[in-house]
């Protein structure tokens, strides 16, 4: 069985007339597979034809929308990003929910096979080739069928949300809203929002000027795919065969473990701190990683003990899309790298606020 | 050109005779000779032991543009390498197409008119030691791994050095990063951070938009230390 659709990721690093031209490439192949399913809608420019007046919603209302709109129909469709390198990679998605149940299968057409599982907040890897199996428990704060806000930001002191019309995206016509920031210290967002469901076809992160620094999108969607939960269920469950690796995470907080952010960065509250190890060559101990977020944008904190086999002395900055990472010695013993889908610039303010407090 | 050759300290006045006899042959292997000196070198060479001096400095020539060559000479093989050139004249081809690579990889040195004078003494005058000298090692590597004569050894002696160079850098891709004003930064990635950055994709986004398109962007996307 298989449902075909297309969804890509484009980075910034890609020139700005180039990206248009993929994004081109690959509506039309979307076009052309999805040609049976969604009637014939004639040009792009169905936007202008339909033409209601852009839907007002508070930005709370937009984030709900969104997030029910995966449980409105079962969908598969195929995703594909598109790195800066001009490397490409793809997928294969189906989606489905039963009560309060929700799984999703997304199976990598490039680079290493693998097949991931996701059962609410249970994520499940295969690597077929290695027969080994990864289990991991994501924080449950961010799925179905609670609305993913987190406790104690307000969204819409640092957003705010402004309907930029309609657009068709994969054989959809989607609501496009733009998330705009009210300061420097994090990322823009368009969303592209199907009409009926909700659900987001389309999304860009933009950075300073409007900068398109990564975006992703389905060019092709089968929202009424017969995908079903058992079906996906046996699947995730079939691990005969394959050996079954789960890491070991600690909850704890950053209290606990002695540290503390002198003063908070705008809008970021703490979100959850855990112990876990990310390589092979991290200890017992693990890396102690503590997340922050703003509701949108998130930050991770990963604190280690320095160590000058591994780390440099000189300060790492790096990124990979819309995520940005800056690694240095924060303290004589410590190494610290801060991770996340905002600018470098708030990176270093939770660098700088970062203090031991024993 | 007398100037050039006495500041690099090849050729010093004739202190100990035995140790300047050499350095004129190290300066005669680097083509840096003229005139006199380079019968006086090319005589020296023909004597036991400037002989194996010759050989010796060429040896280390090798061993220092790769380690492959790190291996002595096959006295029976040179014998038979000698005879063969003294009986086929079109030999002497590979032999001068030889020579211009030892001035490859040593670009730094002068040698201008000098070198091709010296190169052709060489060739006329002292074909056995040229052989061994200019197109021993890569010839060798030639006739054994029944390749193309001259070609395909003097490719081999002009790779080496460079991919060597090539080696320790390559495993450090170099990846831009966009700062805060939009501004492109380039620096060196590690593969550790890569790491962090994919824990960070897959435990840290609990955000609202991270579902369904962000879980299923971060599945899709293979960290490139994968």
């Amino acid at each position: 069985m298989s449902y075909p659709g297309v969804l890509c990721v484009w980075l910034k690093a890609l020139p700005q007339h180039f990206k248009h031209g993929v994004i081109a490439a690959l509506c039309v192949t979307g076009l052309s597979v999805s040609a049976g399913a969604s009637s014939a809608e004639g040009g792009v420019s169905s936007a202008a034809e339909a033409a209601p007046a852009p839907v007002e919603r508070s930005i709370l209302q937009w984030i709900e929308r969104m997030h029910s709109a995966p449980c409105a129909r079962p969908y598969a469709g195929t995703f594909v990003v598109l790195a800066a390198s001009g490397a490409m990679a793809s997928s294969r998605i189906w989606h489905a929910c039963e009560g309060a149940q929700q799984m999703e299968r997304v199976e990598a057409l490039s680079g290493t096979p693998r097949t991931i599982f996701r059962r609410n907040d249970e994520v499940r890897t295969f690597w077929p080739q290695s027969r080994v199996v990864r289990s991991d428990r994501r924080d449950a704060s961010g799925l179905f069928p609670r609305v993913p806000l987190v406790e104690g930001t307000s969204i819409s002191q640092f957003y705010a949300a402004r309907p930029v019309g309609q657009e068709r995206v994969a054989g959809f016509v989607a609501d496009v809203v733009w998330f705009k920031p009210v300061d420097s210290l994090r990322f823009g967002y368009k969303l592209w929002s199907e009409r009926e469901t909700g659900l987001v076809v389309k999304l860009q992160t933009l950075g300073a000027n409007g900068r398109v620094l990564e975006q992703a999108a389905f060019s092709e969607l089968d929202l009424n795919a017969p995908v079903r939960v058992e079906q996906l269920s046996r699947l995730m469950d079939a691990t005969a065969g394959y050996k079954v690796v789960a890491p070991v995470v600690v909850k704890t907080t950053a209290t606990a473990e002695g540290w503390v952010l002198r003063q908070p960065v705008a809008g970021f509250v703490p979100v959850s701190c855990h112990r876990r190890a990310v390589s092979a060559d991290d200890g017992a101990q693990g890396v102690l990683q503590c997340l922050y977020s703003d509701g949108l944008a998130s930050v991770s904190l990963f604190i280690e003990t320095f160590d000058p086999q591994r780390h440099p002395s000189q300060p790492q900055v790096s990124g990979m899309g819309a995520t940005q990472l800056l690694a240095q010695r924060v303290l004589p013993d410590v190494w610290l790298t801060v991770v996340g889908e905002v600018p470098l610039q708030t990176l270093r303010l939770f660098a700088g606020q970062l203090e031991r407090t024993r | 050109m007398n100037n050039a050759v006495r500041s690099d300290g090849l050729v010093g006045g004739a202190v100990v005779a035995e140790i300047s006899r050499r350095e004129q042959l190290s300066a005669l292997a680097d083509g840096q000779l003229h005139g006199d000196e380079v019968a006086d070198a090319l005589a020296y060479a023909a004597q036991a032991e400037g002989h194996a001096t010759w050989q010796l400095y060429h040896l280390v020539g090798d061993v220092l543009r790769s380690s492959d060559l790190a291996q002595p000479a096959n006295p029976t093989f040179m014998a038979r390498l000698r005879n063969e050139l003294a009986k086929e004249g079109p030999v002497v081809r590979p032999a001068a197409a030889a020579v211009p690579r030892v001035d490859v990889v040593a670009p730094a040195m002068a040698e201008a008119a000098n070198a091709s004078v010296f190169r052709w003494k060489m060739v006329a005058g002292f074909a056995s030691l040229a052989a061994v000298a200019a197109i021993g090692w890569t010839s060798l590597a030639t006739l054994q791994g029944n390749g193309a004569p001259g070609a395909t050894g003097g490719a081999q002696l002009a790779i080496s050095p460079e991919s060597g160079a090539n080696g320790p850098s390559s495993g450090a891709p170099v990846v831009a990063v966009a700062d805060a004003d939009g501004g492109a930064q380039v620096m060196i990635r590690d593969p550790r951070l890569d790491e962090l950055l994919a824990a960070h994709k897959q435990f840290g986004s609990t955000s609202a938009l991270q579902m369904p398109a962000g879980f299923l962007r971060n599945a899709t996307f293979e960290t490139p230390s994968r």
